[in-house]
């Protein structure tokens, strides 16, 4: 889609109208997200703890962060968070869609069921997914009941891991699967039925069709997913404990800055640097997927 | 459209139950614990999937333990006031990034991108800081208050009302309509699914938030569900059976208010509101 | 995911420097009022989780304060479970804590530092009532590197432990004598993990803080600057759990288990002990009849003789506007009389001198209840606090990962327990 110009605004509103537009939106998300956030900027620098200010010390919160084995255990698993789930959020939700779109009797309740997920909270769904991988729980009961031996989900760095990124993905197919529902509903089906009538097979009808109809969707998806995905802290808190996992190696970097930034003796300026490095790097992983479509841009 | 055959149908069928029992699944199996009476074991492998003797005592163990009632009008009020807030201020804003053209629209539509990025975990004090300041601590108010207009939701708009094609206002201006007559006459109605998408993200957004309410709310009068639910949870009183009542109850009015408004949902979303 | 915000159960991080600065301006300037002023004005009293069961109780205690001092005025707060330390973080920051709060030692220790706790022993108005409570209760308030005792002693704690006399009998261990000793509770699950075959673990959880103190290793110097805890008795201790980890006696996700995740494991007769409260014992009759039935209460076991306790405890806000009346509603909620009727309602016992000498604690009216009550009673004489309450949880987190390492042989006890110390201390000196 190639940039369209703006409507001509009419010359009498045209100074002020747009700003009384924003102002509400603007207005709140300066007072109660960027200016905190400025604060933030402000303490990395400082060693300010929960119950006393700190003073100025430069750089040294950052230069803690490379001799901090955590950090890189976090660092690690964040972005390994991104590399695994964010193809998944990506694809998945799109063949939900494909496969929820023609109106076939039944499909509305599916595609709501489908959502039932998203609108439960994450502590509801991480604490349900905990019995289910349980050592006995109800994965491992059917497991064993297949003859299989049953699996530690909950026992092993790698496992826990994998199990949270699995319930992310649950999580998220209805909430993306809309965002395409709702592309896919621009796709002229026409394009489908001619492709059909060309005797192109649905797997290649899917790549030539409908993944070049969507691909900006796709961009989006991507870019909010891996901005999620970087920044997970519930999903492997709740399952791997808040001591992060065996050994702490399940440690994701929101969670680290959970652990040394709260309760009393909390070293929020330490907590704050790490906050700032999460920052930096979900705006470069957001910059680079929206490098992928240079034709779409958000801001 | 061309016709599916049966054989199509039932793999699509198939499919689509196959996806139903892994998202619908884990709820029931809550569901059920919720339904398990006080003499029913409920740590037996395996597990038992029914109730022997279904019974709604926990649910009415949980109204005796916390006032669930007071609690969910609270989250009612929140949520439904976060929904108005967030459909007006994220409408507003995102109409005059996509179709207004005026200087300082880059960095307004950058300065919702960087919101979007903040580790929200990391300013919430400052925020409490901020409500002492304007001195609505302890009101439902305060709980409204920073997520009223989120970043996500004017991005969305924003990208709902780009879609539209310009040459349906351009009747409008020569009329002499101007820039709110526009807004409200011919953007707004163009982008119903899109506001349909905003106000269920902002009534579930509302509705499950935790951590805010917590820090900002101190008198249990004024708890949301979330947070009074959190009772049933304690040293002093820990029943899975209860907790899993407690949960069904903060889970169920979304799903009911889902299932009621999902044909408008669907439809506003089928009408290509959002796309990137 | 999708709505960010809610996707934060359980974080809080940051508190602004305008904290410092807002908690010393406007109404709350100063050391607020007279100690020894006179018994006026509206406060706020707050409560840890006790609203859920013992609303009625609490509101009966604040009208009767009400009405022996009438121009007292006592708004209750109750606060959830959990994230009660950001809750208090957040109001202590912002100069808005209640008048009387309630709070644990370890809470107590950096809100103390921080100066926005009253020291009881400094003001005779507070120190006067010192002599009603039990000495050990006193001092469990006085805090390391802080002259005083910052908090009027509340309600206390043992910690018991529960054990599954039917898995004892199936692994052929004699279910009337359940271990004593470390040695024995060693040898016990040495026996367990052969007969099950590893199917049945003797704990849920890796060793804590509690079990280095009571197996008699020393926690830290004696002026609680440093952690001493590496020392060669420690190093034992921990030789000896990765022995029994790595037979299987201890449960598959040990590791990881929270309290409330190992007690569910002993519920569903998975392992084979677990330490709990006294009050977990309803918990079993309601959720899990068939183990109750084969249920087994016992004490931790020990090598020093000396049990251990948590202490609950009521301060009262530095800057209060009206400390006379924050004091004496924090003495009376705290006194002997209902302390001891508290403690007829729930699973808890006093703190107040001659309490734990009645015949309600002293002699077993032969129901179950009773039976563990003057166990646990028992045991409370001569119990200490073993958790260092200078230790945050920050540093907790430290020990169980290092203890984990070494369990999984990526470390050596020796080194784990080192670098555990190494970074304990650093964390103890920043602070």
């Amino acid at each position: 889609m190639s940039r369209r110009p703006a409507a001509p605004s009419s010359r009498t509103h045209r100074a002020a109208s747009p700003w009384l537009f924003l102002l509400p939106g603007l207005g709140v998300v300066s007072a109660f997200t960027l200016y905190p956030f400025l604060t933030t900027v402000y303490q990395a620098f400082t060693d300010t703890r929960t119950l006393t200010g700190g003073s100025w010390v430069g750089l040294e919160n950052f230069r803690t962060m490379l001799d901090d084995e955590q950090f890189t255990v976090g660092l690690r698993n964040s972005l390994l968070y991104v590399v695994m789930v964010v193809p998944c959020t990506v694809v998945l939700p799109l063949l939900l869609a494909l496969l929820v779109r023609k109106q076939i009797p039944g499909v509305t309740f599916f595609r709501a069921a489908f959502y039932t997920p998203v609108v439960a909270s994450v502590v509801v769904v991480s604490l349900i997914w905990g019995w289910m991988l349980d050592d006995r729980g109800l994965i491992n009961g059917i497991l064993t009941f297949l003859g299989a031996s049953p699996v530690g989900f909950l026992g092993d760095q790698w496992l826990l891991l994998f199990s949270a990124m699995a319930l992310t993905v649950w999580k998220g197919l209805g909430y993306y699967m809309i965002i395409y529902l709702a592309a896919l509903a621009n796709v002229e089906p026409e394009l489908h039925e001619a492709a059909a009538v060309d005797g192109a097979g649905a797997v290649r009808r899917f790549l030539s069709v409908t993944v070049p109809a969507v691909r900006s969707t796709m961009v989006l998806v991507g870019a909010l997913s891996s901005v999620a995905a970087f920044k997970v802290f519930s999903e492997v808190y709740l399952l791997a404990g808040p001591t992060g996992g065996p050994a702490g190696q399940d440690t994701t970097l929101v969670m680290l800055v959970q652990r040394v930034g709260t309760g009393l003796n909390g070293r929020v300026g330490y907590a704050s640097a790490l906050s700032l490095v999460v920052f930096a790097i979900t705006l470069v992983l957001m910059l680079l997927v929206l490098r992928a479509d240079r034709r779409e841009e958000l801001g | 459209m061309t016709r599916m055959s049966g054989w199509e149908k039932a793999l699509r069928y198939l499919l689509l139950l196959a996806v139903l029992a892994l998202t619908v699944g884990p709820f029931l199996w809550q569901l059920s614990t919720s339904l398990k009476s006080t003499t029913e074991d409920i740590y037996t492998s395996p597990p038992a999937f029914l109730p022997a003797h279904p019974t709604l005592d926990n649910y009415s163990g949980v109204a005796d333990i916390v006032p669930v009632w007071d609690y969910a009008l609270n989250s009612l009020k929140v949520a439904v006031a976060n929904v108005l807030t967030n459909c007006v201020g994220a409408a507003m804003a995102g109409y005059a990034l996509a179709r207004l053209r005026f200087r300082g629209r880059k960095a307004a539509g950058l300065a919702f991108v960087m919101a979007l990025l903040v580790p929200l975990e990391s300013i919430i004090i400052a925020q409490f800081t901020t409500m002492r300041d304007l001195e609505l601590n302890n009101t439902l108010i305060a709980v409204v208050l920073p997520g009223a207009v989120s970043a996500l939701n004017v991005l969305l708009m924003r990208n709902a009302f780009a879609q539209l094609p310009y040459e349906i206002e351009e009747a409008a201006v020569i009329d002499g309509a101007n820039v709110w007559q526009r807004f409200v006459r011919i953007g707004l109605p163009a982008v119903k699914g899109t506001l349909a998408v905003v106000a269920i993200f902002a009534f579930m957004g509302a509705w499950d938030d935790f951590l805010w309410p917590l820090i900002v709310l101190s008198d249990s009068d004024k708890f949301t569900l979330t947070v009074g639910l959190n009772y049933l949870h304690g040293t002093f009183a820990n029943n899975p059976r209860l907790v899993a009542a407690g949960t069904i109850i903060a889970v169920a009015p979304l799903i009911v208010m889902f299932a009621c408004l999902q044909r408008y949902f669907f439809r506003g979303v089928g009408e290509g509101a959002i796309k990137g | 995911m999708p709505i960010s915000r809610r996707a934060t159960a359980a974080i809080l991080p940051l508190l602004l420097s305008s904290m410092a600065l807002t908690s010393c301006n406007g109404d709350d300037g100063g050391g607020g009022s007279r100690p020894d002023g006179a018994i006026e004005g509206e406060i706020r009293f707050q409560t840890w989780n006790l609203r859920a069961n013992f609303k009625d109780y609490f509101n009966g205690l604040v009208d009767a304060f009400e009405e022996k001092y009438p121009d007292v005025k006592v708004t209750w707060l109750d606060q959830p479970a959990e994230n009660y330390a950001e809750k208090l973080s957040a109001d202590a920051g912002s100069g808005n804590l209640p008048d009387v709060v309630n709070v644990s030692p370890d809470l107590a220790h950096p809100l103390a530092k921080a100066g926005v706790l009253m020291n009881l022993d400094q003001e005779k108005a507070s120190s006067r009532f010192r002599s009603e409570y039990t000495p050990e209760a006193w001092k469990g308030n006085a805090l390391p590197g802080l002259d005083g005792t910052y908090a009027f002693p509340w309600y206390l704690n043992t910690g018991p432990m529960f054990y599954n006399k039917a898995l004892f009998r199936k692994a052929g261990l004699d279910p009337a004598k359940p271990p004593h000793t470390y040695d024995a509770l060693f040898s016990a699950a040495d026996t367990m993990a052969s007969t099950s075959g590893g199917t049945v673990a003797t704990l849920a959880g890796t060793p804590s803080i509690e079990d280095f103190g009571r197996y008699g290793v020393t926690l830290m110097n004696d002026d609680a600057t440093a952690f001493t805890y590496n020392e060669s008795q420690g190093v034992e201790l921990l030789t000896r759990y990765k022995k029994l980890y790595d037979k299987g006696g201890l449960d598959g996700q040990a590791l990881t288990n929270t309290p409330e995740k190992a007690g569910q494991k002993f519920l569903e007769q998975k392992v084979a002990m677990n330490p709990g409260s006294a009050h977990d014992l309803e918990t079993f009759k309601r959720d899990a009849p068939s183990l109750y039935k084969n249920l087994g209460i016992t004490e931790a076991p020990n090598n020093t003789g000396k049990p251990n306790m948590y202490v609950m405890g009521l301060a009262v806000k530095e800057n209060s506007e009206h400390k006379a009346a924050a004091i004496a509603f924090a003495h009376f909620i705290t006194n002997r009389k209902n302390q001891e009727s508290f403690a007829h309602k729930v699973a808890i016992f006093p703190s107040t001198k001659g309490s734990l000498d009645k015949p309600y604690w002293t002699k077993d009216d032969g129901t179950d209840e009773g039976r563990v009550r003057v166990a646990s009673a028992k045991l409370l004489k001569g119990a200490v606090n073993y958790t260092p309450v200078v230790m945050s949880d920050e540093m907790k987190t430290v020990l169980q990962n290092e203890v984990a390492k070494a369990l999984q042989g990526k470390k050596s006890p020796k080194k784990a327990l080192d670098d555990a110390v190494a970074q304990s201390n650093q964390l103890l000196q920043q602070g």
